[in-house]
């Protein structure tokens, strides 16, 4: 590793040579805001000329040019400043704060704001926050940074999906992921791997490198995302791409490498010796009486019955009694990570650039998979003329996952052999060789010879022009923009051991193109009343179109090893391709009035759209909001206010929509994809309902923004309710119709939280800044109405373990409660109507009842520390999400106490803790030789509440003096350690505590824990 | 005058803007190019002919015929245990089944909704061979029989003290989209009458030497099972004579009897569903689950020790002698574990899937000529005698159980044979992972109804103690 360092300094100083040789004379000095603070990335420029810099993060800043030229500096938010170069070589510039332009500007995706003309609800992160936080898929970077998002990993595997859910869910049935916009335009964001079920997921935004990302707004109001109405009711992620700046070219590049491991170890297996401890414990509880064998004589009776029990205990016995270790054998123990993003910006008044080259590659955390990246992306803007200007955002990049089986308990996954293979099987045998004489597939094996590949392409371009109308301030956009995924995905099972020996080999691969075209047109009128009062108003259309495309094939009986593609398939098995297509149109009109100085703020929009989804009649829905917002601390009575430096009310109402159901629901269709006898054959597919229409949320918010003591405490509190309508159900019917649900618009839902956000900057000075910031989120979720039946009944869906019904939380958890061991019998009881009823020994007599809980936490909240000083910085970032209960999954086989566990897999080590002898008081019943079926009960059913160091950064920024000295402009060196530190509050849950959004635990992929060493170089 | 360029300039604008991509609601049709649509898409025999081979692909599925339904009936007897080794089937075996399971529920309302479509056709306005028209309707009708007696003796109350059957379905979304439940003696009656509908309206023109498709004598056969699972026994001689005299068909020899199951429509075979290298339920099949084969598989049934003792040792059903040269029997060992071997043998699952075989013919007739008077021995040992087994003396109802027991083991006739006789299941070996015998009028005889069917469709009145 050092070797690798000493070479990339090589290669800055070849770029710094090319870029330092111009010599004229050279200006510095500091840039500071009205407080005397020195303000970072400032903009210094040479007027009429494309030279320029930025300042660095002790806002100094250095540049050469003629005598007699004029220097500009802006900031944003504060007045820019013009200064003649005269005979002084160092000028220091005070930039005092822009009235008109205060405090940061806010993405809204068609348009931007200022933070105090806000009438609605977002949070906006940044670059700075996001470059330091090298992930696969930039929206990980969001978790715990913004009040009322849940972020949950389906896996750990990189690159794979995440389920955000923004202020609750809004939906039973159809999809509550938020909508993702990329620079305006609202994106194709479906998981290319879903059509191959059983392997790992990849996301569509992992192919997109948080390097090139300017910012990340979450917009959570009706008000705020009026503007994307139709499909906002889940919130809408705006996603902004870096742009070029002014000036001289600025290079950066920033590399880190680090190493991961699981975040959380998960539950101990049982050791062999324990197994067999157990075993025979479970031959004498079962046998002891009617065969007359003690305790202590079960292992006796055991080897004189080997015919009947299997000889594997005994076989191990005679070997040694080694213990197997799976668990080690499958870790990819510090799997390596790396990043290395190299960019360049820069431009003048006329156009400018923002180029750059990444490569991303983590290994997962075992053995056999991985996830590579390797993206570019340039932007680059031009005015045309004094009228026109064409910009034009393009990214493209390859990812490659090397996947495992997941998403279920696959005995040939490396992440199900600890629970799986018994602890008395080796994963070597006596040669050292991989040992293909397992019970199960030996995963080491599979993972040298099985093939899990997804490879996605993703070419993203978005154009457009923007031209000054001959109208005075009416301005008219045009943008195409064009989101192409090619998507190709290799699976391969070896024909010696696992899931496809029994058909010597199997091979199945697809392809699959997705390509998502937006137009747009809008124009922008600034009408500015009088000098007190002006109304912005927009009007846009917009039309969208996804087309996709799919091909598989599928065969076995390979005619060699090694051979991996379909060529060598002795019999194909299943050609298949099909076309499907969405569009989506609409018309919107947008209205921003700020009056008397920014102190009165009124927004109203108003979105037609139409999707396929829907039939004639119904497709077109009408979406809208209102909102206000008063800035009271620019009224007079509060001008002069050493305390209240901000006052803001802000109150929204709006209707917004969701339409993320399954294509051409709304026909009645014949499906044609089944076969008989070698011919063709087809079936009712869908029930089809020509009444389909939008899903839609009705929401207000309330807030308050304040400032104290010059901004020096911020802090925002605000209120939700959310009530969804028509909800687009998936109605369960009668199976003696053949179909399983209709979708039909019926039921309703609510939301409602409290939302407080608060940063305190207790020290603000040049050299030494302290700051500690928080969030907190509630959220209460009630399902108000579900769907009846033909006699007037309501329809509730209840599965094993869940339910939906009126008056509780979508999907709360309803199951059998467990009452316990007797201490007397060593069985289980199960309460046969909840707590407190009568009890029963017979599971199946035990009646479901409501647990109280959802898998969707109630409370959640964030905590942010930074410190800096004299160039060294910490930033610290934990997350805690509570009130919720996870669900232990596959308990059947890990926590079996009978012969699931101790003669066919492996169990966790709790099971130690099991009943033995009358007045026995324990967590598991007696041990017995039987195979019992599944029995799920809230003996399994854990508090959710969990806290999570999720970010720790130390760092240090070289001084100018340094970086002069080396001929840098900045040169950062950091170390991050994410996910250092993980507290569960009920012990009995071993696994990662960040489960899936359904609260189900999993034998797959956990979050990581990792280690990060950072460099990034300004030149 | 400047008012009225100001005007005329945004007009400009905003009507560029607006051609330039205008849409309207037609412009958002999607396509539906796998698709189409119910109403209207069927106008020939041909398409008709593809939605009675979409019920038979639902036959196929390993929820019903492709293993579930089978497995189902052999693991709840003496016959076979499910050993862990997946975790599959132990908890059908200990009849400890709950309403979270739907079994065969859906699928058989799958194949009814199939058929129903078919035999609500007009079929006077399609076009092509409207006489096979007749005979596809004929093959629908059979189907829906079929499907319906299945459902009923899953979920029928016969054997737990009940009077309820399955709901009857006879229309595709038609009237009454959320049925009750029929009696038993409605379902009897409506049974009967579609298969003597399927039995009028096919024709011998038609018959199909595949096996894979249901003809007139097919639904004779099926229906002479019917009779007997009820006990009418008149009837089921009527019906298993019907199927003697066409003459289509034979009892196979001692020699041919193990072959045939690795062959398709076999000389024995009335009707099969078909399987094949690229049509089948892979690791989700009978085989798969019934043995461990030469590369592993789940392997969870296993058979009961002492079955092997039914057996004589030239019973080519039984374990034959290990030897080399002779070919093996239905029984055999694997890894020590005795093992239906021979029966859909094929671990990928290629084999086709017998529903219904001219040997069960012959025990339910011989069964209706014990029960109405008749010479049922000559019938019965028709069996034996091709099997490699000693003859019977003479013809008894045990007699006869036992010989079904023998010739149908692996197929799914045990646990009929004990409830329509009045007998529940008997706890007879350790290896069943029965925990004790459950008695005749027990309520686990009936499946309990899948609660995504209560859940949806109140009029559904659960089994009892579900």
């Amino acid at each position: 590793m050092r070797s690798k360092f000493t070479w990339m300094l090589t290669f800055f100083m070849a770029l710094v040579l090319q870029f330092s040789y111009a010599q004229e004379k050279t200006i510095t000095g500091m840039v500071t805001d009205q407080d005397g603070l020195p303000l970072p990335g400032a903009n210094v420029t040479v007027k009429g000329t494309s030279t320029g810099t930025q300042t660095d993060f002790d806002g100094n800043y250095s540049i050469s040019t003629a005598v007699g030229s004029k220097l500009v500096y802006s900031y944003v938010g504060q007045k820019t400043v013009e200064k003649t170069v005269g005979a002084a070589s160092t000028i220091n510039v005070v930039l005092e704060q822009d009235a008109q332009a205060l405090d940061e500007v806010v993405v809204l995706g068609y348009a931007t704001s200022s933070k105090a003309e806000l009438t609605g609800s977002t949070v906006q992160v940044d670059a700075a926050d996001i470059e330091q936080v090298p992930v696969a898929s930039v929206d990980q970077v969001l978790q715990g940074k913004v009040a009322g998002l849940v972020m949950n990993n389906s896996s750990g595997t990189p690159g794979s999906t995440a389920d955000i859910r923004i202020r609750g869910v809004s939906s039973i049935t159809a999809g509550n992921n938020p909508l993702y916009v990329i620079d305006g335009v609202p994106v194709a964001n479906t998981d290319n791997a879903d059509n191959q079920n059983s392997g790992s997921s990849l996301s569509p935004l992992a192919s997109i490198s948080s390097n090139n990302i300017e910012s990340i707004t979450v917009l959570k109001d009706a008000s705020a995302t009026a503007a994307y109405g139709a499909r906002g009711a889940n919130g809408v992620i705006v996603i902004t791409t870096k742009k070029g700046r002014e000036g001289k070219t600025a290079i950066s590049f920033n590399t880190s490498y680090g190493f991961s491991n699981d975040a959380v170890d998960g539950p101990d297996v049982l050791t062999g010796a324990e197994r067999e401890m157990l075993f025979y414990e479970s031959l004498y509880n079962s046998y002891g009486v009617s065969d007359g064998f003690s305790r202590d004589g079960a292992k006796q009776h055991y080897e004189d019955n080997l015919g009947l029990y299997g000889s594997a205990y005994y076989d191990w016995n005679q070997a040694g009694r080694p213990e197997a270790n799976w668990d080690e054998v499958v870790t990819n123990k510090d799997a390596a990570f790396r990043e290395y993003n190299l960019s360049a910006s820069g431009g003048n008044e006329n156009h400018n650039f923002y180029a750059s080259l990444g490569y991303f590659n983590q290994e997962a955390t075992v053995i056999g998979s991985e996830f590579e990246r390797i993206s570019g992306q340039l932007n680059f803007q031009k005015s045309l003329n004094s009228k026109l200007k064409f910009s034009t955002n393009n990214s493209a990049s390859h990812s490659y996952q090397d996947g495992l089986l997941e998403t279920s308990s696959y005995f040939s996954s490396p992440r199900t052999v600890k629970f799986f293979a018994p602890p008395i099987e080796q994963p070597y045998d006596e040669d050292g060789e991989i040992n293909l004489n397992t019970t199960l597939p030996n995963p080491l094996w599979i993972a040298q010879e099985d093939i899990d590949d997804s490879q996605l392409v993703r070419i993203l371009s978005n154009n457009s022009l923007e031209w000054e109308t001959p109208v005075e301030n009416l301005r008219f956009t045009t943008r195409t923009n064009i989101d192409y995924q090619v998507y190709n995905y290799k699976r391969y099972r070896n024909r010696i051991d696992g899931d496809g020996a029994s058909t010597n080999g199997y091979g199945w691969q697809s392809h699959s193109s997705r390509a998502n075209y937006v137009f747009q047109n809008y124009l922008d009128y600034t009408w500015n009343v009088s000098d007190e009062h002006s109304i912005d108003f927009k009007a846009l259309q917009e039309y969208q179109k996804n087309r996709y495309y799919y091909l598989e094939a599928d065969g076995d009986s390979f005619s060699d090893d090694g051979l991996t593609n379909l060529n060598s398939s002795g019999n194909p098995t299943t050609a298949n391709s099909y076309f499907t297509d969405w569009s989506i149109a609409s018309y919107m009109g947008l209205l921003h009035y700020s009056g008397f100085n920014g102190r009165y703020v009124f927004d109203a929009t108003y979105r037609r759209e139409g999707n396929s989804r829907f039939a004639d009649d119904n497709r077109w829905g009408n979406f809208w909001s209102v909102g206000g917002a008063w800035n009271i601390h620019r009224e007079a009575f509060l001008a002069d206010s050493n305390v209240i430096s901000n006052l803001k009310l802000r109150a929204s109402y709006g209707v917004t929509g969701n339409a993320n159901i399954d294509l051409n629901l709304y026909q009645s269709l014949l499906n044609y994809d089944s076969d008989y006898a070698g011919t063709g054959a087809s079936y009712p597919g869908t029930f089809g309902n020509q009444n389909l229409s939008w899903e839609t949320s009705h929401t207000y918010d309330i807030g308050a923004d304040f400032g104290f003591f010059n901004n020096r405490i911020t802090a925002n509190v605000g209120y939700y309710y959310r009530e969804s309508k028509d909800l687009l159900l998936e109605v369960p019917l009668s199976l003696t119709t053949s179909f399983e649900e209709q979708t039909q618009n019926v039921g309703r839902m609510e939301n409602k939280g409290l939302e407080l956000e608060v940063n305190f900057d207790i020290i603000r000075s040049q050299n030494f800044n302290l700051s500690l910031g928080g969030n907190m989120a509630t959220n209460e979720n009630k399902v108000l109405e579900t769907a009846t039946d033909g006699t007037g009944e309501p329809i509730n869906i209840t599965t094993g373990t869940r339910r939906v019904e009126a008056g509780h939380p979508v999907y709360g958890w309803y199951m059998v409660s467990y009452a316990g061991v007797n201490p007397d019998t060593g069985v289980d009881e199960w309460y046969t109507d909840g707590e407190g009823s009568a009890t029963t020994t017979t599971w199946s007599q035990a009646n479901q009842v409501w647990q109280g809980e959802s898998a969707l936490p109630t409370l959640t909240a964030g905590l942010n520390l930074h410190i800096d000083a004299y160039g060294f910085f910490l930033d610290a970032n934990g997350y805690y999400a509570g009130g919720h209960k996870v669900f232990e999954d596959w308990t059947r086989y890990t926590n079996g106490t009978d012969r699931f566990s101790l003669d066919l897999y492996n169990g966790v080590d709790a099971l130690l803790d099991r009943w033995q002898e009358p007045g026995d008081i324990a967590r598991f019943p007696k041990m017995e030789y039987t195979a019992k079926p599944w029995q799920n009960s809230n003996k399994f059913l854990y508090e959710g509440d969990f806290i999570r160091l999720r970010n720790l950064t130390f760092g240090y920024d070289f001084n100018q003096k340094i970086t002069e000295t080396i001929g840098i402009d900045g040169l950062r060196l950091f170390l991050r350690g994410t996910n250092l530190y993980t507290w569960v509050k009920d012990d009995r849950l071993k696994y990662d505590p960040e489960t899936a959004a359904d609260g189900f635990t999993s034998l797959t992929t956990p979050p990581v824990k990792s280690f990060i060493f950072g460099l990034n170089v300004k030149f | 005058m400047k008012r009225i360029n100001f005007i005329y300039k945004v007009a400009f604008v905003a009507v560029s803007l607006v051609g330039l991509n205008s849409c309207t609601t037609d412009d958002l049709d999607p396509s539906t190019e796998q698709n189409k649509p119910v109403e209207g898409g069927i106008t020939t025999v041909s398409n008709l002919e593809g939605i009675i081979k979409g019920a038979y692909s639902a036959m196929t599925s390993s929820e019903y015929y492709g293993r579930d339904y089978i497995i189902t009936n052999e693991v709840r007897t003496d016959n076979c245990f499910a050993n862990g080794s997946s975790g599959r089937f132990t908890t059908e075996a200990q009849m400890a089944y709950n309403e979270n399971n739907d079994y065969i529920w859906d699928n058989a309302y799958d194949v009814i909704a199939s058929a129903n479509i078919v035999i609500n056709q007009d079929v006077s306005v399609l076009e092509g061979d409207l006489d096979y028209a007749k005979h596809l309707q004929g093959q629908a009708y059979t189907l829906r029989a079929l499907a319906h007696f299945d459902l009923l003796k899953s979920y029928g109350q016969m054997h737990a003290g009940g009077t309820l059957g399955v709901p009857y379905v006879t229309e595709f979304k038609g009237e009454d989209l959320f049925p009750s439940r029929n009696t038993i003696e409605e379902n009897k009656t409506a049974i009967a009458a579609d298969f003597q509908a399927g039995f009028d309206m096919m024709s011998t023109a038609y018959n199909d030497s595949s096996k894979e498709f249901l003809n007139k004598y097919a639904a004779k056969a099926l229906q002479s099972r019917f009779n007997v699972y009820f006990g009418m026994w008149p009837e089921a001689k009527t019906a298993a004579e019907a199927v003697i005299n066409s003459k289509l068909y034979s009892v196979l020899s001692a020699s041919d009897f193990v072959g045939s199951w690795t062959q398709d429509g076999s000389s024995n075979s009335i009707f099969e569903l078909a399987y094949s290298a690229t049509d089948n339920q892979g690791i989700n099949g009978l085989a798969y689950i019934y043995r461990l084969g030469p590369a592993g598989s789940y392997g969870d049934i296993q058979v009961i020790d002492e079955v092997a003792t039914l057996f004589e040792d030239t019973d080519v059903r039984g374990l034959l002698p290990d030897d080399d040269d002779e070919p093996t029997g239905i029984l055999g060992y694997e890894d020590n574990m005795l093992r239906n071997i021979g029966k859909y043998p094929d671990n990928r699952g290629y084999d086709n899937v017998p529903v219904i075989r001219y040997e069960e013919v012959i025990l339910n007739y011989a069964e209706a000529l014990l029960e109405t008077g008749g010479d049922a021995l000559t019938q019965l040992n028709m069996i034996p005698s091709n099997r490699g087994a000693t003859p019977y003396t003479s013809a008894t109802k045990e007699n006869i159980l036992l010989e079904r027991r023998k010739e149908l083991m692996f197929e799914g006739f045990r646990f009929d044979d004990f409830v329509r006789n009045g007998m529940g299941v008997e706890k007879v070996s350790p290896q069943q992972n029965l925990l004790s015998t459950v008695p005749y009028g027990d309520y686990r005889l009936a499946y309990p109804i899948t609660n995504a069917e209560t859940n949806a469709n109140s009029n559904i009145v659960q089994n009892d103690q579900y």
